[in-house]
This record gives C-alpha cells, structure tokens and sequence, in this order.
C-alpha cells in the first residue's frame, strides 16, 4: 500500500507557472491585531496585491482546518493566517 | 470507548475512486473523541476527497453528515433516506457502525474509513491507551484493577514472565510490563500475598474466542414486546 503522504507529495509537484499568473491568497487576519494593522496599512496608503481577500475573524482561534480546505476547494493558492 | 484511527487517505481514496455519489458518514460518539470518526473528521474527509477527485478530474459527489450512535437503529431512523441517496457509504464509525449499517441500508456499500483498534482510555488529550479486551470473565479483583489480558503482551494470568526488564516489558522499552504494574499496586493495597496464589487454566470461550456472542435481557425484551403488542 502506497502511503498517503508520499501519494499526496507527488500531486504537490512543481507545475510551470505561465507568466503573468497571480496566487490568490485569502488572508484570515484577527480583528484585534492584524486586521487592525491591514487597517492602519491601509490608512497610511500602503498597497497590496488585489489578488488578496482579506476575512476578518473575531480570533485566529476561530480558525477550523474546514475553512482553510473550503478555501482551497474554492482555488485559493495559499491561505495566511495572521492573529 | 472504542479507539479508532483513520486509515491512511490513499486506502480510503482507492476505496471511494469508483463511485459517484458518495456519504462521508461520522459517528459523534467513541470514534469522535478520538478524532477519528466524527463529524468534524467527516468534514474534513470530505472536502479532502473532493479536492482528490477534482486533482484527478473525476467527478464524484461526496457529502458529509454525522449522528449520535452508529449502533442502535433509533439515530439512524431520521436520516435513512437521506442516507440511501448515496451509492457508497464511507462510515467512519467504528467496525460495530459499519457491521450495522451494512445489515440495514440495502443494496449500497458501507466501507470503513477507520480501523478500529481497542477499548481504551484518554489519560491525556491526545493519547489513548488500551486497558480492556473485553475478555467476558473479569478478573481485575484478582489483579489490583490492571488487566494482564490487555496489557500483557502474552495475556500472562500468572506473571511476570523472565523478560520483564525494570518495570518494562520485553517486547519494548515503551510499553509498562502489566504485572509490574500489578505487582506494585497490589504491594500498596497491602494484598501481595494475593501474588503467589496460582491461577488456574482459564477458559478462553467467554471471550471472542467462543464465538460470537450476544447478550440478551429477558426483563427489557418482555416490556419491549409488551409494547409492540399493545401498539399493533
Ligand atoms: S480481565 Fe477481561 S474484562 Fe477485565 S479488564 Fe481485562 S480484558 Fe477487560
Ligand atoms: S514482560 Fe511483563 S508485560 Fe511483557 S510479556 Fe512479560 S509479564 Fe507480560
């Protein structure tokens, strides 16, 4: 039987990334603490890409392994947690 | 409880490959505490095997749900139908869940997303330790409350063997030797001599090597029927 990290890890192979791609990344930053520096980064008129979406928790803590996996199954490409 | 641990995700992918609409089922009782099987795993599973299917451009529908008890027929009476939309079932309740099911669902499978593995105890988050094997003639009183059956590696009923090392048994220097166990808890209940009376041959059959068994209270069947009776 083939374990199923080394199954899983063959999937993960470095694919060609076409020029011009962009990662979408959810961001899932906690209300008290990163969302509010998101806020002052915004105040102070600093830029991200817009291919960041921004989720404001309540607390990282909220944060359930189902979220991060919808996330993926939606296509996300990476998923940050700040908190 | 019942201990269970999930099977490796490619055993479990092999299992569900072939089907197209498939219930991801967990039961929050046993397999729930050990993280293995409940809804919450259920969940996980699923969305697991769907992101499977979509790397592998296959389309299978898998769903997920959890009830109470995968083991007495009243939890599942609310959502058979539902159940039976499925053309597979992956129950990720314990062997006595997916034996049940199985005997009820009709014509659709019901495979095990978990191996089941013992009857034991939580002595920390995380960890699950077996302590019972469900032998059907309990003989803790004689042993200080530590069962030789479960915890020995020979099942010894008059232990130790010669290969117990420090306190630790033979087979490996992580697993307790059970009748060190035995012989230190029963020095501090002040019942050693109990030690050196000789147990005689046991009788394996009360335990599965009888057979299956089945227990059946006469007291609770009469009342059940009695109601039956009436309501027909
Ligand atoms: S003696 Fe039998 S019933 Fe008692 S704890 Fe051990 S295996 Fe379980
Ligand atoms: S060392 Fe102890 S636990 Fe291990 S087999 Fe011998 S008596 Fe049993």
């Amino acid at each position: 039987m083939v374990k199923a990290e080394e199954k899983v890890l063959s999937v993960e192979e470095p694919r060609e990334i076409s020029s011009g791609w962009e990662p979408n990344i959810l961001a899932f930053a906690c209300h008290y603490c990163a969302f509010a520096a998101a806020d002052l980064a915004g105040v102070m008129r600093l830029s991200y890409p817009p291919t960041v979406k921004v989720i404001r928790l309540p607390c990282t803590g909220k944060l359930d392994y189902i979220h991060i996996l919808h996330a993926f199954e939606r296509g996300v490409d990476g998923a940050f947690v700040a908190g | 409880m019942i201990i269970g641990k999930q099977k490796p995700f490619e055993e479990i992918w092999d299992m569900i490959k072939n089907f197209k609409k498939v219930l991801v089922f967990g039961c929050n009782t046993c397999v729930a505490i050990c993280h293995a099987g409940g809804g919450k795993e259920a969940e996980i599973l699923a969305s697991m095997l769907r992101m499977r299917a979509s790397l592998e451009g296959v389309e299978i529908e898998v769903k997920h749900a959890a009830i109470e008890r995968h083991c007495e027929p009243e939890f599942f009476e609310p959502v058979m139908d539902n159940v039976r939309t499925s053309d597979m079932v992956l129950s990720l309740a314990c062997g006595v869940g997916v034996n049940f099911l199985s005997e009820r669902i009709g014509n659709i499978p019901v495979y095990p997303g978990i191996n089941t593995e013992f009857y034991g105890a939580v002595p920390k988050a995380g960890i699950f330790t077996e302590l019972c094997a469900g032998c059907g003639d309990c003989i803790l009183h004689l042993t200080g409350g530590i069962c030789p059956i479960a915890r020995c590696a020979k099942s010894l009923m008059n232990g130790p063997c010669g290969g117990t090392n420090n306190g630790k048994c033979e087979i490996s220097q992580d697993v307790d030797c059970a009748w060190y166990l035995i012989l230190e808890r029963m020095k501090k209940l002040g019942i050693l001599e109990k030690m050196f009376e000789i147990q005689p041959l046991r009788d394996w059959s009360t335990g599965m090597y009888g057979g299956p068994r089945r227990i059946i209270l006469d007291h609770i069947e009469e009342v059940e029927a009695q109601e039956e009776r009436k309501g027909s």
